[in-house]
């Protein structure tokens, strides 16, 4: 039995006709990494929100099909009960900050307050995330005076120190430079590795192929391909369906044509780049 | 106000180290004689609220409320109570056609006083309680979570907004919007940033439950707080004896009746 369990799952928002999530199956085992592409409008947030809950328990409109997640089946929980399992960040840090507390080390402790930790606790969990993440030394900020990466930092610390089974995410590295989201991915890499199971909707395609386990591509709510990173981002049909490719892809797949490109497989990275035209 | 959007000044004295209800009560045991009692307790009230300024040590910050808020607004209302409260018999002067009685200055004076009694121990509960303390104690006590949520969000959602309807503006005076002409003008061209700004908010709003909902917040366990909070038995009784004067003021006012 996977860990998560998506049987013929079929949204539609309220008062809209077609749906946003058409048929999708999917099954994604504990600690497994997945990644999801999709262009604009293809359902990767709706599909974020589902897993986290928000669909159908917030966002209301019509689900049928199946949503199992840690043994839970989602039409038969609370939304307070299934926030304790799943975590969920998404793109717009600004939003995502409490606005309840005045620094970033209360702000990341908001989260356990509210699920009735104990105070020593939250103090060693809140001081481990922020170490994790390596925000330590902004605890005293007001969350507010922080940078757009640095408050996306904040909004990933602030899920992660609650421990969720299953980690939602959806574009957390939008406004963060390429040495942050280095780290970031980093950290959300070794939380899988520890049993974590993630989710997470990047465009990021170079950085997806260096630490996803597995590509979902989403295109008009439905599922066109799954599999390895490098055989889903490589794939002739992502590009015919206006997916971000990685240039190095397009630049190897051109030289292919020209019988400059050996190898089967294309590169999605510049280090699979490099080594390919090597050889 | 610091870049941490509170008035709170974060110095250690013995009004910083009681128990925010004991401070908020104090606030009470003021306003509430202030408004309910004789209108000569007023005036006398000023005293202990200035008093424990000093003892909070931020006498300078509170001065400097005093200076810049609260004297101007109660020099306006006195002056304008003075001259246009009507039914008054003795006439002190003239000013302009308006005569100033003895009486609308009285009434005025215990007026303003009342005013300037609430505004300034409200300012001292804030210049030296941090408002996430406040609210973590209040929600100890049975403060719904939600309400607390609600007043300290604003708090600090407010100057959010006018960063962003400052945004707004200069997005839509680059795009040729009238904002330095006359007054006409400038009212006519504020139009245009209403409905981006309150649709926006709206929008921030949905996004903000989500992002508070996802960490727990309507979760039935019972809340915990990351600060201690502490509550002395010295805070207890200041308390209980705040609360007798607030009553014997009240008592006073009805037996002199």
């Amino acid at each position: 039995m996977a860990f998560i369990n998506l049987t013929n799952l079929t949204y539609k928002y309220p008062l809209t006709e077609t749906p946003v999530l058409q048929n999708i199956n999917l099954q994604i085992n504990e600690g497994e990494f997945v990644a999801v592409v999709g262009p604009n409008g293809a359902g990767k947030s709706t599909l974020c929100y589902t897993l986290a809950g928000f669909v159908p328990h917030f966002f209301k409109g019509e689900l049928t099909g199946s949503v199992e997640v840690a043994g839970a089946s989602l039409l038969e929980s609370t939304l307070d009960e299934w926030v304790l399992n799943v975590g969920l960040a998404f793109q717009n840090p600004f939003n995502q900050i409490s606005g309840a507390k005045y620094s970033v080390f209360e702000e990341i402790a908001f989260g356990l307050e509210n699920i009735g930790i104990p105070r020593e606790e939250i103090k060693v969990r809140v001081e481990e995330a922020m170490v994790r993440t390596g925000i330590r030394e902004l605890a005293d900020r007001s969350p507010y005076s922080l940078s757009g990466g640095q408050q996306q930092r904040v909004a990933l610390t602030s899920i992660l120190v609650m421990k969720p089974k299953l980690l939602v995410l959806d574009e957390p590295t939008s406004q963060m430079d390429p040495i942050g989201t280095r780290e970031v991915f980093g950290v959300i890499r070794k939380m899988a590795e520890e049993g974590m199971t993630v989710v997470l909707v990047e465009h990021k395609v170079e950085w997806i192929a260096n630490f996803a386990d597995r590509v979902v591509a989403l295109k008009g709510g439905e599922i066109l391909l799954e599999g390895k990173p490098n055989e889903v981002l490589t794939s002739e049909l992502l590009s015919e369906n206006g997916f971000g490719i990685s240039r190095y892809t397009s630049a190897a797949r051109e030289a292919q044509k020209r019988g400059l490109w050996k190898k089967k497989q294309l590169p999605v990275t510049l280090d699979e780049a490099v080594e390919g035209f090597k050889s | 106000m610091n870049p941490n959007r509170s008035f709170f000044v974060p110095v250690d004295s013995p009004l910083h180290r009681l128990n925010p209800l004991t401070k908020l009560t104090f606030v009470f045991a003021m306003i509430l004689p202030a408004f309910l009692s004789v209108p000569e307790l007023a005036p006398i009230l000023a005293i202990p609220v200035f008093l424990a300024a000093f003892i909070g040590r931020v006498q300078k910050p509170y001065l400097n409320l005093l200076l810049k808020l609260i004297l101007p607004t109660i020099t306006f209302m006195f002056v304008m109570q003075s001259v246009f409260l009507p039914g008054g018999e003795t006439i002190l002067f003239m000013l302009g056609p308006f005569d100033v009685t003895q009486e609308a200055m009285r009434s005025a004076f215990f007026t303003v006083t009342r005013i300037f009694v609430m505004v300034s121990s409200f300012a001292l509960l804030l210049l030296t309680t941090h408002p996430s303390e406040l609210m973590s104690d209040l929600t100890q006590r049975g403060l719904p979570g939600q309400f607390a949520y609600v007043i300290i969000s604003t708090l600090q959602i407010l100057p959010q907004m006018q960063a962003k309807a400052q945004t707004i503006i200069a997005a839509q005076r680059s795009r040729g919007l009238d904002t330095e002409s006359t007054f006409l003008k400038r009212a006519g061209s504020l139009v245009p940033l209403v409905s981006p700004l309150v649709f926006g908010s709206l929008a921030e709003v949905e996004e903000r439950a989500i992002a508070i909902e996802a960490r727990g917040f309507t979760s039935k366990k019972t809340k915990t707080s990351l600060h201690e909070i502490s509550d002395t038995s010295f805070d207890k009784g200041l308390r209980w004896i705040l609360v007798i004067l607030i009553l014997a003021s009240v008592a006073l006012r009805i037996w002199l009746s």
